[in-house]
């Protein structure tokens, strides 16, 4: 699993595309994360971990 | 495969006029915005003949879409950003240095800081190419120094899908990614030329490719004491909003002297290695005030500078050997500091495969 913000999204899909991982699972959290208040932070940190259970699944 | 031979890149059929060429160029985002010498067979071969490697060589792929970077797409390339044949050794030369994971291109590519690679030319390769070292270094003006950093950028563009917003995630990009390259006035530098100062014999071609903002200007007139004006590039060198000295190890600076503070600093009996010094002990800022913003949090530091009260001025750079002097310039009172973007190490490579060599 990959992780990366929304403004590095369409960067990763590229260099997944060129390495030959087309499927490769991207996890995006919403740009930006520096500059934000930490209850921010920790908001999208608790969606962040909410996904990546999801998406590892049983 | 030679440079008579056949080409290995598709051939394009197009109407033979220069606005044809520039259009279908354009439209596919293989130019810098400027407008592009049309790389036909002719030009390319032409260009190969400038350096003694095979057209299919690969000098590595180029990040961060990892295309992969033949001697004859370099041509290619350099044909576009106008270079002269005598310009392929060197360029080859810098993207093998480029592509050192020391340099860590990749970072340099897609970072969201204004970094560009900087081409310094040492030794007879800059006269051979008619580089300039002297008024106005940093251009407008000389033709092998833009045409070479052009080249540099055109195969980081379009071999290393380094665009805005895609491969390059610059927030605001620098002019210096149009080109960025220079040679040093070797015989106005007291205490030889960089390239020796990096292990090097004085007579070698070398480049030299360093990971850089563009050159912040120094401006000093009065200063007559080597400590004096030393503290002036460090003030200049040392500022809160620099990446310099978030990620310690990887930090450096360069200081390119112009040649009258070079002679001035000279004359006052210093050493390269006490310029280092002094620049080393001076460029530095207190931790009190790093904690204002920046990169306060996510830096990376040895153990001991975290443990500092707030007074203590830190260091930018690991040590004296990673200030890097140069000198280039005309007349006046000016130098300029170019500070790397904290995560790339500055590499060098002898410049070798010159044709008939």
């Amino acid at each position: 699993m990959v992780v990366t913000t929304s403004a590095f999204e369409t960067l990763a899909h590229h260099e997944a595309h060129t390495l030959g991982m087309e499927g490769l699972p991207l996890l995006v959290i919403d740009h930006p994360l520096g500059g934000e208040p930490p209850d921010r932070v920790a908001a999208k940190a608790a969606h962040t971990v909410a996904q990546l259970v999801a998406r590892l699944g049983p | 495969m030679s440079a008579t031979g056949p080409l290995a890149s598709e051939v394009i059929e197009l109407e033979d006029s220069f606005e044809a060429v520039e259009a279908h160029f354009r439209e596919r985002g293989w130019t810098d915005g400027l407008p592009i010498v049309p790389p036909t067979p002719e030009r390319v071969r032409a260009m190969l003949a400038g350096i003694e490697a095979a057209p299919d060589a690969v000098t590595g792929k180029v990040p961060p879409l990892w295309g992969e970077a033949t001697v004859e797409k370099i041509a290619i390339n350099a044909v576009m950003a106008g270079c002269r044949p005598a310009a392929m050794p060197v360029l080859v030369a810098a993207l093998e240095a480029m592509l050192d994971p020391m340099f860590n291109l990749y970072g340099v590519q897609a970072t969201t800081h204004p970094v560009a690679p900087l081409v310094i030319v040492n030794g007879p390769a800059a006269a051979r190419l008619g580089m300039h070292a002297g008024p106005g270094v940093f251009g407008p003006g000389n033709a092998a120094n833009a045409t070479l950093g052009r080249a540099v950028r055109l195969c980081l563009w379009n071999l290393g899908g380094g665009r805005p917003g895609a491969g390059d995630m610059a927030t605001q990009g620098s002019p210096a990614k149009y080109t960025y390259a220079i040679a040093e006035r070797e015989e106005a530098n007291p205490w030889g030329p960089l390239h020796a100062s990096l292990g090097f014999h004085a007579g070698e071609s070398v480049v030299t490719v360093f990971a850089g903002e563009g050159p912040h200007n120094v401006n000093d007139h009065v200063s007559q004491r080597a400590p004096n004006l030393l503290t002036v590039i460090a003030d200049t060198a040392a500022t809160l909003g620099s990446n310099v000295g978030w990620y310690l190890a990887q930090s450096q600076l360069l200081v390119v002297l112009g040649p009258e503070h070079a002679a001035s600093i000279a004359a006052d009996g210093f050493s390269r290695a006490d310029v280092q010094r002094c620049l080393y002990e001076q460029a530095r800022r207190p931790i009190g005030r790093l904690k204002i913003g920046g990169m306060w949090g996510i830096h990376d530091w040895p153990r001991w500078m975290t443990t500092v009260d707030d007074e203590t001025r830190l260091p930018i750079v690991p040590g004296p050997d990673d200030i890097l002097v140069m000198v280039a310039g005309g007349a006046g009172k000016h130098s300029a500091v170019v500070p790397n973007c904290c995560f790339s190490r500055a590499v060098s490579r002898a410049v070798t495969r010159w044709p008939g060599s």
